[in-house]
């Protein structure tokens, strides 16, 4: 008999819907982390997402990563764009696990959702968690688009390595004309990132 | 592209294409379908390459064989179901053999993210005597392309490379340069009447040399560096390839590994070795027992599907469990596992504006028996359109008609097909209807691209792959060409219009064609025109909900359109029962 040790890999589920820029926001952590000189795989699962389906992204990275998806109660980090999204990804938390998730509900097509029993849920799921309204932020910097950008930045303050490498990723696969923009944005997440992180530390602490 | 060396992540389809081009193809020819459908967008973008869509997978994978004959390294590409309908030419070239290299790749779909089944492709390999390559991440990807080509003219065969959506769509990290081969051989285009013309005479002698040529792969396929052992420290043995591989051995990184480049023919001798240098040998594979069996025909002792499922997608969570059940690993029962919500799903609909939804909300109200294909428009079977009774195979939805028409009468019976389906295999089945006088209404919804797999172009787009323009082929000159009388063009934003010819036609015991002629509101431009709104005319009706439109919303018992997803179609405006609460502004 062996025993499985489970070597040093982390992992970053992002997951939303079709349209809210998931492939683009999982490239860009997957970049940073390769930049910071880490092994990495990506696996995207987006059957028909085009058609406003559920999207999701694993990036695993460490030393060396084999699989391109995480197992369950694995992840260490939640991407979520919308809250019905980041529910369904509960499966792969754990306790320790930090959550940066998009106050927002997607509306399913003929179907009536109980908004109560989704804050109810998410607020009973047992993570480190950011729930807020990341359009807000985004209005304030001037566009809309650039919540998951935010959101990365929020990430950023948590995952193990320099933020440089985010920044760089973000110069590489961003498009030139909203370059300086997404840089915004992603200090402005680093901000808020900086922030949360210091409360929640000194709620620990307590 | 350039010929440095980068560092890269980059998916296994994207890395097919690199290796196909390093591996010094000149042509590839292909008919979409998820996972295979990027190879060929990456393929194109090399200098000095030609890669073409074809209309279906049979007609690709002929257009590569003659290329591979003219002298030339060809791949085609393919989903899983696509080597379905390119099967004919797949048995027989077997036979003819290659001139310069030919590589058959084929992705499946286990777990069936967009797909009609799950077929295991491995047995066509078995099934037509042809080396099959399965690369388990990025980088194998890459070079085992180049590999495949080398294999197909060593052996004159073509090669076939199987991938997986696990395969073809993570991503990861590979080091390469876009540098061709050098010392490319010079293969002259020859008239030999005995290698390519497959009479009876000649097809006897080349199945003997077909016999004799896997006897050699055999015996290549134990010495191959290609099937390679990765020594560990325990006492125990897999036996594994393709995506399957990275779960085991993240599970049991201790343990020794037989990994299967070269699935067919499989290195049983080598496999038969590595099996008694250790305890207990398992073999971990996605879908079919297939390895397991070509072991156990030859007498190996190993344990496979007993452990683990023959359907489905493999995952560390599946393979962990198969591990601790034959007991490589200890149970883990410190670890709980989250609860998995009772969530609403969000399925699939067809996008707000799509030219699908009118045809399939007359259909709804006029209740035909509607024979589907596949496509996006195969959404229009699920509910509240609920308006396609059939879907098997692409191309199936005319010919089903013609059955399901001749035998009965209680029903009207409309077979409806998308313009990239009509071309893959519809044309015959319209050609069969008119020449057997069969009673049917065929829709064929012309939305000039190949949405469902990512707006691929065809022969009713006006441009190829390669962005260059052609007059389209019209589909209601094809039909009046062929001899078929009732043929109709419709509009379908003009709902009221739209929906007297269909019904006409559903009425009247004559074969009619209605083309569609709207176009995707996705591909290859994004349509969006000015948003309707609903005024507090709306009595709460529901009617609107009916067509199933994401911009469509429900609150406080009245509708309401979100502006930013409404594209202006007008339908909802169409269906609506009362004059004013819907409207443009
Ligand atoms: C034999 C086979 N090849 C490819 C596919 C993948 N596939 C499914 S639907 C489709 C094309 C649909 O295009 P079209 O008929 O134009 O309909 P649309 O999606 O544009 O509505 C393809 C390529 C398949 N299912 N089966």
């Amino acid at each position: 008999m062996c025993n499985g040790s489970k070597m040093d890999i982390k992992s970053i589920l992002f997951a939303g819907v079709g349209g809210d820029g998931i492939i683009t926001a999982s490239n860009v952590a997957a970049m940073a982390c390769m930049l910071a000189g880490f092994d990495v795989k990506k696996s995207e699962i987006h059957g028909m997402s085009q058609r406003g389906g559920s999207v999701s992204a694993f990036v695993r990275f460490g030393e060396k990563v084999y699989s391109p998806t995480d197992a369950l109660g694995q992840v260490n980090y939640l991407f979520a764009t919308e809250k019905i999204e980041a529910l369904r990804a509960n499966k792969y938390l754990n306790t320790a696990s930090i959550g940066i998730i998009n106050d927002r509900i997607v509306p399913i097509i003929n179907q009536e959702i109980d908004t109560e029993y989704i804050d109810k849920k998410l607020e009973s799921v047992k993570i480190r968690k950011i729930v807020k309204n990341f359009a807000e932020d985004a209005l304030k910097l001037g566009n809309p688009k650039v919540i998951n950008t935010i959101m990365m930045g929020v990430l950023s303050c948590y995952m193990p390595l320099e933020k440089e490498y985010f920044t760089e990723a973000i110069n590489k696969i961003i498009p030139k004309r909203i370059l300086t923009l997404n840089l915004d944005a992603f200090y402005e997440g680093i901000l808020i990132g900086e922030n949360t992180r210091n409360k929640n530390y000194s709620r620990e602490v307590n | 592209m350039d010929d440095r060396t980068t560092k890269a992540i980059i998916s296994g389809n994207e890395a097919v294409a690199i290796g196909a081009y390093k591996g010094n193809a000149h042509f590839a020819s292909g008919y979409p379908g998820t996972p295979s459908s990027e190879i060929l967008d990456y393929f194109k973008q090399f200098k000095d390459v030609i890669a073409q869509w074809a209309s279906n997978e049979k007609s690709g994978l002929e257009a590569a064989l003659g290329a591979s004959i003219a002298g030339t390294r060809s791949f085609a590409t393919m989903k899983h179901v696509g080597l379905n309908v390119a099967a004919d030419p797949l048995m027989t070239s077997a036979y003819t053999g290659v001139n310069a290299g030919l590589v058959v790749v084929t992705a499946d779909d286990p777990g069936m993210h967009s797909s009609q089944n799950e077929q295991d492709n491995r047995y066509y390999a078995k099934f037509a005597k042809l080396p099959m390559l399965e690369p388990s991440n990025e980088y194998e990807a890459m070079a085992f392309m180049q590999y495949a080509f080398v294999l197909s003219e060593k052996f004159d065969l073509p090669s076939i490379m199987r991938l997986t959506t696990r395969i073809s769509h993570s991503l990861g990290i590979v080091k390469y340069d876009t540098r061709r081969l050098d010392n490319e051989k010079i293969f002259k285009m020859k008239k030999d009447f005995q290698k390519y013309v497959m009479i009876p005479s000649n097809a006897i002698k080349k199945h003997k040399s077909l016999l004799k040529k896997i006897e050699e792969l055999e015996i290549y396929s134990n010495e191959s560096p290609i099937n390679r052992i990765i020594k560990g420290r325990s006492s125990v043995g897999i036996i594994t390839s393709g995506v399957s591989y990275n779960y085991a051995k993240e599970l049991l990184p201790d343990a020794h590994f037989f990994k299967v480049g070269l699935t067919y023919p499989m290195p049983v001798e080598k496999i038969k070795n590595f099996v008694e240098s250790v305890d207990r040998a398992v073999v971990i594979e996605e879908l079919e027992p297939f390895m397991e069996e070509e072991l156990k025909i030859a007498g190996v002792k190993v344990e496979g599907k007993k452990y683990f499922p023959t359907d489905g997608e493999l995952n560390l969570d599946i393979v962990k469990n198969g591990l601790e059940k034959c007991g490589f690993l200890k149970k883990d029962k410190s670890k709980v596992i989250f609860e998995d919500f009772e969530l609403p799903k969000r399925p699939p609909a067809l996008c707000p504006g799509c030219p699908h939804r009118p045809v399939f909300d007359i259909l709804h109200s006029l209740k035909p028996y509607v024979t589907g294909d596949i496509g996006c428009y195969t959404l229009g079977a699920i509910a509240p359109l609920s308006a396609m009774h059939t879907t098997v195979c692409m191309g199936a939805s005319i010919s089903m008609g013609i059955g399901a028409s001749k035998v009965q009468d209680d029903e009207k019976i409309v077979s409806i097909i998308g313009d990239s389906t009509f071309f893959h295999t519809g044309i015959q089945p319209l050609v069969d209807a008119y020449m057997n006088n069969a009673k049917l209404t065929i829709i064929i919804l012309d939305n000039r691209i190949t949405a469902m797999t990512g707006g691929q172009p065809n022969p009713s787009s006006g441009f190829n792959l390669n962005n260059k323009k052609f007059e389209p082929v019209k589909i209601a000159s094809l039909a009046r060409t062929i001899g078929i009388k009732r043929v109709f063009e419709v509009d379908q934003y003009n709902y009221e219009e739209t929906k007297r010819i269909i019904e006409r036609e559903i009425n009247i015991d004559e074969l009619s064609v209605i083309v569609a002629l709207r176009p995707c509101v996705l591909s290859p431009k994004k349509i969006k025109d000015e948003p309707l709104v609903v005024t507090d005319k709306c009595i709460g009706c529901k009617r609107c909900l009916r067509i199933a439109c994401p911009a469509i919303d429900f609150v406080n018992n009245k509708a309401v359109i979100d502006a930013d997803l409404c594209t202006g179609c007008n339908v909802c405006k169409s269906v609506c029962p009362v004059e004013g609460a819907i409207i443009n502004v």
